[in-house]
């Protein structure tokens, strides 16, 4: 395969709260290759955003804590790396957009000037001329149209679709090796989601670099991703490419999500009645059953999910780079 | 519309409300308010002598009139003389306000220094131990009464230690010195607690926007993030809060002049009242009201040009 910038090796991150520890991330395993898209799907509260803002060094502590695992970025365990060379790394080679376009920009400053404080941090050989061109470069760049008018606009006078291209043009300013996207477009609307997600694709040819998609949408994962990793109270239930998440999965969980998916063409003889559903809910970090964290609402529970042989582990199924957690996998 | 117009625009509304406010004061000093000649000359007086006082103070003409020369004082500062001590009000006015301002000005601007400054390194250490220690500090300085504060401080630094003066005023600087130091002092102690704790807000406020979030992001440093990021949004509530606190240090502060024998405007207003001297009293109701309607609107086009969320329309 194509090289390999970004490894997660088993992950975990703790945060304090008033009812104890909660282990938010547990063990997460993840791989970023070159001009590649990874997507991280999984319900709300699922540890995607924490994994996420771990790989940035960004987990708020306290109450956050990185208990265990290492994030190696070309060659290097980031969590080793001290603060002040992380912020090196962070916003250039390493960039995050974020789910609440609304909000992410600072009110009071123009959206050019946010963008060139990105490049006069990182690129400190570009003079003031320099700056203001490569601000309506990446403007015209994310398809904002006349970037020089734009430019010296405050992040109210734009739409939501707007900022979201903004943030991409301040994450993207630096040709960073590794985009996090962190549901970058679940507060846009359906039709300016697909422009955005469009531009995602462009400008990754162009700039080559590696995408970690997080959404709880299947449908987006299957017109962006590579390879997929399905979470679940914190853990990894499922990876694969998306080819064989999509055809061959095997944990019931990504199953049942596949499943709910809203599809139009696979209804023609059969009329849905309704959308299936997983039932139950997601079980609190606080107390998670011991063997398997879907037991509970998964149809093929056996004995052997409620743990008598301890947890179920992420292996390898079948031939290829497919991995489930999972005691009874779908055959 | 520029800021200009915005200007001019704010300044036309104020006359309307200049009107009221003195139509407000009329009707509480000359029509709801009991004969004063009754209260001036006590009961045993004859109908005589009050008519002759009532001439004198101008109480006998048209209501109409009465009110205008309300009105007109507003513009023209000319407030006539105490019904007391016969002097020009505007000149008492003046004389008293400048010993109030020798204290209340530095008071203010020092208190709103630090407690700024607390406040933002408060907000780098929030949650942290320095943060508890101030939120501590802020709770017992507001639960101190200030009577508390003023009496210990004379008597140990101005009676025991014999640093400054226990009491009274000279003109002209540098003699107020050692007389407005400890009022300077206590004015910082009593208002640092409530201006810390307002501005600890707004920044916490602020730290936990999305935009700090992204800022990280970026890979800025927390200093950048605070000094340039957040403070410039708390910048917002923060002047309003300073600018609407300005009248209140023409007022003077009245306990504390009391106490240190300051004659500023607050002893003006107390013996104004002790002596029914209701020239004195309405006419300083008028300038505070101007000095409200003013910084408020002094406060509004900040506020504007801080914000650049704020439509003028
Ligand atoms: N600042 C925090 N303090 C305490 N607990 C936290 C904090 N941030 C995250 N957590 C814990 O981590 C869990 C996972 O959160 P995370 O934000 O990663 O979910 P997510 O998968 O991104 O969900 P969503 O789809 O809603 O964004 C949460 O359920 C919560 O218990
Ligand atoms: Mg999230």
């Amino acid at each position: 395969m194509s090289d390999k910038i970004l490894e997660v090796k088993d992950l975990k991150v703790e945060f304090k709260t008033d009812n104890g520890i909660v282990t938010a991330v547990n063990g997460v395993n993840i791989e970023v290759y070159k001009g590649k898209t990874l997507g991280i799907v999984g319900e709300s509260g699922s540890g995607k955003s924490v994994t996420a803002l771990s790989i940035m060094g960004l987990i708020p502590s306290p109450p956050g804590n990185v208990a265990g695992g290492e994030i190696i970025y070309r060659g290097k365990n980031v969590l080793d790396i001290p603060t002040d060379e992380m912020r090196t790394i962070r916003g250039n080679k390493i960039a995050m957009i974020f789910q609440e376009p609304m909000t992410s920009l600072n009110p009071v400053f123009t959206v050019g000037n946010q963008i060139e404080e990105v490049l006069a941090l990182h690129q400190k050989e570009l003079t003031k001329q320099d700056r203001k061109d490569k601000v309506i470069e990446m403007l015209s760049l994310v398809g904002i149209p006349s970037p020089e008018k734009r430019a010296n606009e405050y992040p109210h006078q734009l739409s939501g679709g707007m900022r979201q291209r903004v943030m991409i043009a301040i994450s993207l300013a630096c040709r960073p090796d590794i985009l996090i996207a962190d549901e970058p477009t679940t507060a846009l609307d359906v039709t300016i989601q697909a422009q955005i997600l469009e531009l995602m694709k462009k400008l990754q040819e162009e700039i080559g670099m590696g995408i970690i998609f997080i959404t709880h949408d299947l449908g987006v994962v299957a017109e962006m991703c590579d390879d997929v990793a399905v979470m679940y109270c914190g853990q990894i239930v499922e990876r694969a490419d998306v080819k064989t998440l999509f055809n061959r999965s095997r944990h019931p969980y990504t199953k049942g999500l596949i499943e709910s998916i809203p599809s139009f063409d696979s209804t023609l003889g059969e009329t849905r009645e309704r959308l299936p559903t997983i039932e139950g809910m997601v079980p609190s970090l606080q107390n998670l059953p011991t063997g398997c964290n879907f037991q509970d609402r998964c149809d093929f529970a056996t004995d052997i999910c409620k743990g008598q042989n301890g947890d179920p582990l992420l292996e390898k199924y079948g031939s290829d780079e497919h991995m489930i957690r999972c005691f009874n996998p779908l055959s | 519309m520029n800021i200009y117009t915005y200007i001019l625009r704010r300044l036309l509304y104020i006359f309307p409300v200049i009107i009221g406010v003195s139509f407000l004061i009329f009707i509480l000093f000359n029509v709801v308010c009991p004969d004063p000649t009754l209260i001036m000359l006590g009961k045993h007086a004859t109908p005589e002598q009050m008519a002759m006082l009532r001439t004198e103070l101008g109480l006998d003409r048209p209501l109409w009139v009465q009110y205008f020369d309300i009105l007109k004082s507003a513009f023209t500062f000319d407030f006539g003389r105490s019904w007391n001590t016969k002097q020009e009000i505007f000149q008492m006015i003046k004389n008293g306000a400048i010993p109030s301002l020798t204290f209340t000005v530095p008071g203010f601007i020092f208190s709103t220094i630090t407690s700024l400054s607390i406040a933002v390194v408060v907000a780098f250490y929030r949650g942290k131990f320095l943060d508890k220690f101030f939120v501590v500090i802020c709770v017992s300085m507001m639960s101190i009464s200030s009577l508390a504060y003023i009496l210990f401080f004379q008597w140990f630094f101005a009676y025991k230690l014999g640093m400054f003066e226990i009491s009274g005023y000279e003109d002209g600087f540098p003699y107020f010195i050692p007389y407005v130091i400890l009022p300077i002092i206590i004015w910082i102690i009593l208002s640092l607690g409530y201006d810390l704790r307002f501005y600890r807000t707004v920044m916490l406020d602020e730290i936990y926007q999305d935009y700090v979030r992204t800022a990280r992001a970026k890979g800025l440093s927390e200093r950048v993030i605070l000094f340039k990021h957040v403070l410039k949004n708390a910048m917002i509530p923060v002047i309003t809060y300073v600018v609407i606190q300005i009248p209140y240090l023409i007022l003077g502060a009245l306990l504390i002049e009391n106490f240190f024998g300051i004659p500023g405007l607050g002893s003006l207003v107390v013996d104004a009242i002790n002596s029914n001297d209701f020239g004195v009293l309405k006419a300083m109701s008028i300038l505070t009201s101007l000095a409200f309607i003013f910084f408020n609107l002094l406060s509004d086009v900040l506020y504007t040009m801080v914000d650049p969320r704020v439509r003028l329309k």
